[in-house]
């Protein structure tokens, strides 16, 4: 051993043993119990019904992206629920440790959480969040709509999409298995240095949490280099980058920064690692390291991510207001320059988090404004979505409430971010609750943009829309708990409550606590409506099923091809003429226009190398965090063999006929016709003789809707 | 001038802005710290708070009822507002979306960096432009240990554990390291918060006119005990701040570079104990600096607090001094 390990170490389970399972934990014991007999139930029902195979065949090695896309998000959700029990215990324990005389129970003085469990919670909590929640929800929804809205057949790399969601999903056990063998860390989901140093975070939790994000960033990084192939090389003819779809554009600003950002994060993990591992000293106190240089490597990542994950959001609802305003986005040119404005401004920003570390004044100013720089851009987005109000046709369902929900958020977001990025303001509600309510509030404008797609997009991927009252009532719970839980934060933040207390000094605090644990139980009512949204839309699928254009006034390209999205999307490549094409089509009468023939379509086949690579990376990460070296080593050889394998043999990929294709998609037809909202007109018709997808036959450009102010679309 | 202006611009708004809380809470005595500062520092951060609320406020606001007001006159089949199905464009909107935010962003951009400079720990010119040229601050050595807080007064030799006595209508300039891990220093009503490291040296000051009581926290998490690291800010006339002087010079314990040793090991303040020691052996904010920066640590046990009940009885048990 390089480093001097408190507790045990053997060879052949490294520091593993018996006293590392909680067992005896009142909370963690039950939990592993429930976990289990969870598990059984399910692995027994899948056996039960016998869908090991088409479990297996149709998902587990899928290189789909709209599948992926879909495990992405179920992954996403199942991990903000986790999550969000995390926030709940946190809320609890502020609610319960409140002064001197409040009880404590588990071996707790105050309340039930020791402060070593506490710790773990709320880094947890915070790394879940953004790292294994908001992430792979976003990126889900950016494998799914990216390769529709640019008229591709599937992401430019299939394979490394799997490998993508399979690493990430990796990442997602080692933190749960945390829970139950071992610990997490307490340092937060940033890491303060130099408390996750090896003296001050002897156990395993710091480990975890290293690993943990080094796999989501490993998982991320190739998801990024995908969607940016994606869209620079797959995009369908005529698909110039002025008609790209704005979503598509938000995607493309945040895999840039996702690209150039995540090796930061990897190097600075990697560094504290050498320290934890090798006894090295680059972030410890003594001996020549600098733990500022830690605060720094992360958040010149942070920040990117910060952005990374919000610009998504900005696409989404620039795609939503639109639609239900029956009208084109306001200032599409502006928008996307602002994504790109955002984008490069977030490098220049990472200080803001550390006014207090006691740089320099002219250090701080230098920050401060870069930072309210991203405000003029933001400002933008938000006068443009309300332009794009402006003049419209607007119907307020449930999608559209998600994303104005959104859009007041980023209001109130905006304006604390501000406040705080200001240092004479910041040194005072720095580390204070007012910060923790700012990033919720912009989070939760994620969040928001996050449900608003789910509602949106969920017909275009399974063919039918959620129940309109549930997705409703789940909004106004939400928002309603969303309220109850941060307006007291933000007034407890200028009462000058500071974050992470496991104990709560101050009885003046309590009133407002108790407020917040009654909004995180709403929040809780919010997520029994949500399981109630997807319980009753399952049941009602058959009533509630749509044709191609689910919403009627939908504008980009995905609502073109059939729902739910056939897995080679769309039979004959379009060729676009126009920034909006569907909504160009409709108005012009062709957006039911078939192809006459069709050719035949090479498809990348099904690979299981996939996911048995990300479950060695899992058992990578798990021997790495219990230092059993000998596992390491094998399962790093492994990753190493069936790498260089999968590179040798490669994939011919499949070819799917003409007559084949003309089968499903009569079948498609045939299905949507049903519904009665589909009048197909197959070749011929009002166009002529020759393939309506061709764009010779399309109308002349004349008559374009209104999106064709700013660049020209006759390339 | 400037401060009169300022002054009659911070009172004016400062009631309009936070009437809503203060009638809220005006009976029981304003709970919001914030806004209720009693040191210049805080004060100047209140003035640039409310500035930029003012500012960002009305954008924001106005902003919201434009929103509202569209929301309301373009519902579907309400018939409102004129529906335009093709309008996406209009230069003279570009220029004010585009205008309105540079525009703010410029002028706070300019109060930012003047409040920068103004409460710089290091020099904060609100405090030190209008020091007396005979002015006789105040100096405190501040060092965080795991999880107490050690206040050392050079200037008498002396030495304070977690209670914080400064007097008021004079200059106080700390310096503050930290033994094992990061904090932060802050007294919500007195000066924000400044990061305290090990093996590093940073700065802060504060002035208050104000006799009181004052909340001292640390607010960085810092391991198990960063709840309980909490200590009160006392601030005294001149005339009591002697006499407790005097108190605590006549305390019998002293602190060595040998004791410091032994209190800076991990301890959960939970009593909230306040010890006097009458001196302090020289240069000790120094040496702790030195100590850390060639490698000196105080380790934690592993899963010290996994059972605080237990944690606490052990560490009642040892009676450290």
């Amino acid at each position: 051993m390089l480093v001097d390990l408190a507790g045990g170490w053997n060879p052949m389970l490294g520091r593993l043993a018996w006293s590392q399972i909680p067992y005896d934990n009142p909370i963690l014991a039950p939990l592993f119990v429930a976990v289990v007999i969870g598990t059984i139930i399910i692995l027994g029902l899948i056996t039960y019904y016998g869908k090991w195979t088409y479990l297996w065949k149709e998902w587990l090695t899928t290189v789909d992206h709209k599948k992926l896309g879909v495990m992405y998000i179920i992954l996403g959700l199942v991990m903000l629920f986790r999550g969000f029990i995390d926030g709940l215990m946190i809320r609890t324990q502020q609610a319960w440790a409140v002064g001197t005389h409040s009880s404590g129970v588990f071996g707790a003085t105050h309340g039930y959480l020791t402060p070593f469990h506490f710790g773990q919670v709320y880094s947890a909590h915070g790394l879940i969040m953004i790292l294994l929640a908001a992430t792979p929800l976003l990126v889900g929804f950016m494998n799914i709509i990216v390769p529709i809205q640019i008229g591709a057949r599937d992401m430019a790399y299939p394979y490394l999409n799997a490998l993508g969601l399979w690493i990430t999903a990796a990442a997602g056990a080692l933190i749960m298995i945390s829970l139950f063998v071992g610990d997490f860390a307490h340092n937060g989901w940033f890491g303060y240095a130099p408390i996750f140093e090896l003296q001050y975070s002897p156990g395993v939790g710091v480990d975890y949490w290293i690993w943990t994000m080094e796999l989501v960033a490993l998982g991320t990084t190739l998801g990024g280099i995908n969607i940016l192939a994606t869209i620079i090389k797959m995009r369908a003819p005529g698909m110039s980058w002025g008609r790209l779809p704005i979503f598509v554009w938000a995607s493309l600003s945040a895999n840039v920064i996702a690209l150039t950002s995540f090796p930061a994060l990897q190097v600075a993990l990697g560094l504290v690692a050498a320290d934890r591992y090798l006894g090295a000293h680059f972030f410890t106190a003594g001996l020549g390291g600098n733990l500022m240089l830690y605060t720094n490597l992360f958040w010149i990542w942070g920040h990117p991510e910060v952005y990374f994950v919000i610009l998504p959001a900005f696409g989404m609802m620039s795609e939503i207001f639109p639609t239900f305003s029956e009208k084109p986005l306001f200032g599409y040119i502006t928008m996307v320059l602002a994504s790109l404005a955002i984008a490069g401004v977030s490098w220049l920003v990472w200080l803001h988090h550390f006014f207090t570390m006691g740089a320099g004044p002219y250090v701080n100013s230098a920050f401060s404004v870069a930072t309210m720089l991203v405000g003029i851009p933001t400002g933008v987005k938000v006068f443009n979505w309300a332009f794009t109000m402006y003049r419209g046709r607007l119907t307020f369902n449930a999608a559209m409430l998600w994303a104005i929900g959104a859009l007041f958020l980023l209001l109130i977001g905006g304006l604390t971010g501000m406040m705080l990025a200001v240092p004479a303001i910041n040194y005072m509600v720095h580390n204070s609750v007012f910060v923790v309510a700012h990033f919720h509030s912009m989070l939760l404008v994620i969040v928001y943009a996050i449900f608003a797609s789910v509602i949106y997009w969920f017909p275009k991927v399974f063919g039918f829309k959620l129940d309109e009252f549930w997705a409703k009532t789940m909004f106004w719970l939400f928002s309603a708990g969303t309220t109850l839980v941060f307006v007291p934060m933000y007034m407890l933040g200028f009462m000058g409550m500071t974050r992470r207390l496991d104990y709560v000094f101050n009885t003046a605090w309590h009133p407002y606590l108790l407020v917040m644990e009654f909004g995180i139980v709403v929040y809780m009512i919010s997520v029994l409506a949500f399981f109630a949204l997807l319980y009753v839309s399952i049941r009602d699928h058959a009533k509630n099923r749509v044709g191609t254009d689910a919403w009627g006034t939908s504008r980009s390209l995905e609502w073109l091809t059939h729902s739910p999205v056939p897995f080679y999307n769309f039979a004959v490549l379009p060729h676009i003429s126009t920034r909006d094409e569907v909504a160009w089509r409709r108005d012009n009468g062709i957006d039911h226009v078939q192809p006459d023939h069709y050719e035949d379509i090479h498809m990348p086949n099904n690979t299981g190398v996939a996911i048995i690579l990300g479950g060695l990376t899992f058992v990578l990460g798990f021997a790495l965090v219990w230092r059993i070296w000998w596992l390491c080593i094998l399962s790093l050889l492994a990753i190493m063999a069936l790498v260089i394998y999968r590179s040798f043999k490669g994939d011919p990929g499949y070819i799917i006929t003409a007559a084949e294709l003309e089968e499903m998609e009569k079948d498609a037809m045939r299905r949507e016709a049903q519904i009665g909202k589909q009048h197909y007109r197959v070749g011929g018709g009002v166009l002529g003789d020759a393939i309506a997808y061709e764009r010779s036959d399309l109308p002349p450009l004349a008559s374009q809707p209104g999106s064709s102010v700013g660049l020209d679309h006759r390339s | 001038m400037q401060v009169k202006w300022r002054n009659n611009l911070k009172n004016g708004w400062r009631y309009a802005a936070l009437a809503p809380i203060l009638l809220l809470n005006g009976c029981a005595g304003n709970p919001y710290w914030i806004f209720n500062p009693k040191g210049l520092m805080a004060d100047t951060d209140l003035f640039y708070l409310i500035l930029d609320v003012v500012i960002m406020g009305s954008i924001v606001g106005l902003t919201a009822l434009l929103v509202i007001w569209f929301m309301w006159r373009y519902q579907k089949g309400k018939n409102r507002g004129k529906y335009d199905p093709t309008w996406s464009h209009s230069n003279t909107i570009e220029v004010f979306v585009w205008g309105i935010p540079i525009i703010a962003v410029g002028f706070l951009s300019w109060f930012a960096v003047k409040g920068t400079f103004e409460i710089n720990p290091y020099n904060p010119t609100v405090i030190t432009n209008h020091m007396k040229p005979n002015g006789d601050p105040v100096e405190v050595d501040v060092i965080a240990t795991d999880w107490q807080w050690l206040f050392v007064y050079p200037q008498y030799h002396m030495a304070v554990t977690n209670e914080l006595v400064l007097p008021a209508h004079t200059p106080v300039f700390f310096r503050l390291t930290s033994t094992a891990v990061t904090t932060t220093f802050f007294i919500p009503q007195l000066v924000g918060m400044i990061d305290v490291m090990p093996g590093m040296r940073t700065k802060n000051a504060l002035e208050s006119n104000n006799i009181g009581e004052y909340q001292g926290i640390a607010s960085d998490y810092a391991g198990a005990g960063t709840s309980w690291m909490t200590f009160k800010t006392k601030m005294l006339s001149s005339a009591d701040f002697g006499q407790w002087v005097q108190k605590v010079q006549q305390s019998p314990t002293s602190m060595t570079y040998t004791s410091f040793n032994h209190y800076a090991e991990p301890y959960i303040d939970v009593h909230h104990k306040v010890a006097y020691f009458s001196s302090v052996q020289n240069g000790l904010f120094d040496h702790v600096i030195d100590e850390v920066m060639n490698g000196k640590t105080w380790p934690i046990p592993p899963m010290m607090t996994e059972n605080m009940v237990a944690y606490m009885q052990k560490q009642d048990a040892e009676h450290r001094d």
